[in-house]
């Protein structure tokens, strides 16, 4: 290493001295011929004003099939580098970048211009300068002009430009090259955008101005080593959104902190140059989102949770509990707290599972934990078990039901707790279907947002049993305890046995027929063993056998739903309308056939954004119709129970869960892999690519 | 509120490809093999360096990139650096296609080494240009540095200032050379990914 400092050192001294060879270039004027290119400095007006600013560009001219760069030059090259001389006042500007031209080379791709270009500079002419003098304008050019093989060239130009009082006339020469860069040249617009840089893909969303109709687009990034520059580039615009996505650079290292992007018109002829903010892109609605976009989803959120008091599953152990709440002689503000201390807790524990598999990388939405036929199963056994307590079938000594006198005593404040985390655990299967897509969403949110949307639905959730044991008002609203709590009581059972009913459903697609019958048996023999503990014992020896009974009949549930568990359901999917099930063999016979191309499609049913595209794009009319046209066989794989083939398949994808949409050309050419979030226009556009 | 998170979803674009299905090798995973005569007709793969850091460097003696480092001899003193003081093996790489700027033979190639007092184990002829593409080359030169047990550790630019002057290559981090060191001390490798700067190989 030290050799190396040494020889550095040694260049260092030896490139000082040609450095300064090189400041004595001669300037030039006029048109100055290099290696397969003409360089020059003009000025757009033949005088200059003092106090207005006048524009000059570097002109550049290359030899046919050669070109130079644009400022971002993509996979190789150098933007043209301008260094100035001019008069003292003066100040020069940035180069106003005409927006380039994509120039495939080999398997890669430039940024540049062919034929004759301008960059221009708009200069600041000082108030001071005296008219009848003359401005002299220099400037070093650098440039790297490109066929296949690159040539760097430099040159120092000169210009001088009278200065005159009198408004200055346009050279007619160039007035037509001031006119394609001005054309080329993006306007600076404050559009809402946001780009992220997750999962391999720079994305971005930009909301258009309402005047912009334009549905051609394309679009340049300014920032170096950011995307991959021959890979093809996804564009559709929605509903006055732009949306953009481009696989990450091989050399890809950090995000800009803020992106420039250049959207070109190509239909209008416009360009405009919009600064992205780095962020969640799920987040972007009609406006920028703020805080007031936040406080309304965390506002829906509450309401939704007090809603939830009265889903078949929630209401009726809520109910009782509120009546037994407000029959107990004090402490009920006590344990109001603690009741919604246990709903917020458990909520927010839900949310840190959520979110933490999420920065995992799991493609997950709510309703994950149904997932688990375990968990659904288990949810089935207590939901049964209270409505069987509501039922009278036995009285539970447990306080996690809380019906009852406990809540008088301090240690009942436990109680309230634990009801707390009973409410959240039986609303679970009610939230999953009915808010679903709310939380959905919150979860495409960053952390603290999301986070806060699950706490406002626990605290909605909370919200009423806290509202009634704080106000005595409210309390005396409810009807007095009595003989008719044990009616309502009852009653209260069925819909508690419905929502049963809907468990076992839920079950029966993750499991069979087989499995349902398992988890039924466990369901009688829970029973039994509930049955059995509210049973007085006659007989001494009876009180261990009756134990042991209740022991056995437990254990057998659990064993029950072991085995139901275990058992997987044959995928009985009909050929539905449209779509047939995945498989490797009907993929690979499907790829051979020239006449042919395919679109699959790897789902879930506890996907959100799945069931969205599925709703939103695959399944309208215009791609039915698409697929019709163009001969697309639509192949769905379902991932919902863990599937190693299909696991398989996303790995091959480089991914780790679902969506995946992948669409393979009629000629078994690469497939495309289609953005995670579809749009039917989208869809339709790429499968009109494929021929 | 349900309705509302609909339409929210749907517009949200979290758009995601996989990564461009051209395999680019990754770093801290096995570097792609290879199988390329050198100028003696001697074939070399990877696997032949097993034990011993590798430096691939992709060339083509006429890009304006090249000539910028083996001028003022920083490419040189590189190669001198690697092999004698780390004990690294550098495979200068021409990947340039028959009748494209930077193709040369065997014996060009051992003159260009001759004349220009340069230091490789190895310069690979990749005519088919099938190690260049394994290995996502872009530009001349392009870096690669891969460990004793064929592990990539760093792949991009020479150096950070992607301009065409000798003079700027003093003030510039010389990414192999401190790829290199910080791989001597046993340490991660800072910046394992750059830049790569200058002329497309010539495929």
């Amino acid at each position: 290493m030290n050799t190396v400092i040494a020889c550095l050192r040694l260049l260092s001294v030896t490139f000082v001295l040609f450095a300064s060879l090189l400041e004595a270039a001669t300037v030039e004027y006029g048109p100055v011929q290099r290696d397969h290119i003409e360089v020059e400095l003009i000025a757009e007006h033949d005088s200059a004003r003092p106090g207005e600013p006048l524009r000059v560009g570097l002109r550049l001219l290359p030899d046919p099939g050669w070109h130079t760069y644009w400022k971002n030059p993509g996979d190789s090259g150098l933007p043209t580098l301008l260094h100035w001389d001019l008069p003292d006042g003066m100040v020069a500007g940035k180069i106003n970048w005409p927006y380039p031209e994509r120039l495939p080379v080999a398997h890669m791709v430039n940024y540049g211009y062919e034929g004759e270009h301008l960059l221009p500079v708009t200069l600041d002419v000082p108030q001071e300068l005296v008219p009848g003098t003359e401005l002299e304008l220099v400037v070093s050019a650098e440039w790297l002009v490109c066929e296949v093989v690159c040539i760097p060239g430099d040159a120092t130009l000169g210009i001088k430009v009278p200065v005159s009082a009198d408004p200055p006339a346009a050279v007619p020469t160039w007035s037509g090259l001031f006119a394609w860069a001005d054309k080329r040249r993006p306007q600076a617009v404050e559009w809402p955008a946001r780009f992220s840089t997750e999962s391999g893909q720079l994305s971005a969303r930009v909301r258009l101005d309402e005047s912009v109709t334009s549905a051609d687009w394309q679009f340049f990034t300014a920032a170096e080593n950011l995307v991959d520059h021959p890979a093809e580039a996804f564009i559709t615009q929605d509903n006055g959104w732009l949306q953009l996505a481009m696989p990450l650079s091989p050399f890809f290292v950090g995000a800009p902190e803020r992106l420039e992007l250049v959207l070109v018109d190509t239909s209008g002829g416009r360009a405009y140059s919009v600064l992205a903010e780095p962020g969640e892109l799920g987040t972007m609605d009609d406006a920028v989102p703020t805080e007031p976009a936040l406080l309304l989803i965390l506002l829906m959120a509450l309401v939704g949770g007090v809603l939830l008091n009265l889903m078949p599953c929630v209401f009726p152990v809520l109910s009782i509990k509120a009546l037994s709440v407000v029959s107990g002689a004090g402490h009920e503000r006590a344990h109001g707290l603690a009741y919604t201390a246990g709903v917020v807790a458990s909520f927010a524990l839900l949310a840190a599972i959520l979110l933490g598999l999420r920065a995992g990388g799991e493609a997950i939405g709510w309703g994950f934990q149904l997932q688990s036929p375990w968990f659904v199963g288990i949810l089935a056994y207590l939901l049964f078990a209270l409505g069987l307590a509501l039922s009278g079938v036995f009285e539970p000594g447990a306080r996690l039901m809380g019906v009852g006198q406990q809540l008088t005593t301090a240690g009942g404040l436990r109680g309230s707790f634990f009801t707390g985390v009973l409410a959240c655990v039986v609303a679970s299967p009610c939230t999953a279907p009915l808010m679903g897509t709310a939380l959905g969403v919150a979860v495409l949110l960053p952390w603290p947002q999301a986070m806060g949307v699950f706490l406002a639905l626990g605290l909605g959730l909370a919200l009423p049993m806290l509202v009634i044991s704080f106000s005595p008002t409210l309390a005396r609203l409810l009807p007095k305890p009595g003989p008719w709590m044990e009616t309502f009581k009852q009653a209260m059972a069925f819909p508690l046995y419905l929502a049963v009913v809907w468990l076992l459903w839920v079950l029966a697609r993750q499991t069979d027929a087989n499995g349902v019958a398992a988890v039924l048996a466990g369901m009688v023999v829970l029973a039994f063993a509930l049955w059995l503990t509210g049973r007085p014992d006659r007989n001494g020896w009876m009180a261990p056998v009756r134990h042991v009974a209740i022991v056995a009949s437990l254990v057998f549930a659990v064993a029950a739903l072991g085995a139901a568990v275990r058992m997987e359901s044959e995928t009985a999917a009909p050929v539905q309308a449209g779509w047939e099930p995945y498989t490797a063999e009907r993929l690979a016979a499907l790829r051979v056939d020239p006449d042919r191309a395919v679109l699959v499609n790897m789902t879930a049913d506890w996907c959100v954004t799945c069931l969205v595209n599925e709703r939103v794009a695959l399944n309208t009319e215009a791609v039915r119709q698409a697929m019709a046209d163009h001969d697309v066989v639509y192949l769905k794989g379902d991932w919902t129970r863990r599937d190693p083939k299909i696991t398989e398949y996303l790995a091959e994808f480089g991914r780790n869960g679902v969506p995946l949409y992948v669409l393979y050309p009629h000629n078994g050419d690469e497939p495309r892999v289609l953005p995670q979030v579809l749009t039917p226009g989208l869809v339709v556009q790429a499968m009109e690519r494929l021929q | 509120m349900k309705l509302s998170a609909f339409r929210i979803i749907a517009a949200a674009t979290a758009l995601a490809f996989a990564g461009s299905l051209s395999a680019a090798p990754e770093i801290g995973q096995p570097a792609p093999d290879f199988s390329v005569v050198d100028t003696a007709g001697e074939v070399h793969s990877l696997a032949d360096f097993h034990g011993q850091t590798v430096v691939l460097e992709w060339t083509n003696h006429d890009c304006p990139f090249v000539v910028k480092h083996y001028q003022p001899g920083n490419m040189q003193n590189q190669q001198r650096m690697a092999r004698d003081e780390h004990g690294a093996a550098w495979l200068t790489v021409i990947s340039s296609r028959p009748g494209e700027q930077g193709h040369v033979s065997p014996e060009q190639a051992d003159e260009l080494t001759r004349s220009r007092n340069a230091y490789p184990t190895a310069v690979l002829l990749d005519e088919s240009g099938d190690m260049g593409r394994a290995y996502d080359a872009r530009v001349t030169p392009h870096m690669y540095i891969i460990d004793a047990d064929g592990i990539l550790r760093y792949m991009g630019g020479i150096d950070s200032n992607p301009s065409r002057h000798s003079a700027d290559i003093p003030d510039a981090t010389q990414y192999v050379v401190v790829a290199l060191e910080e791989m001597a001390a046993g340490e991660p490798v800072s910046q394992p990914v750059t830049r790569p700067y200058g002329c497309t190989v010539k495929y």
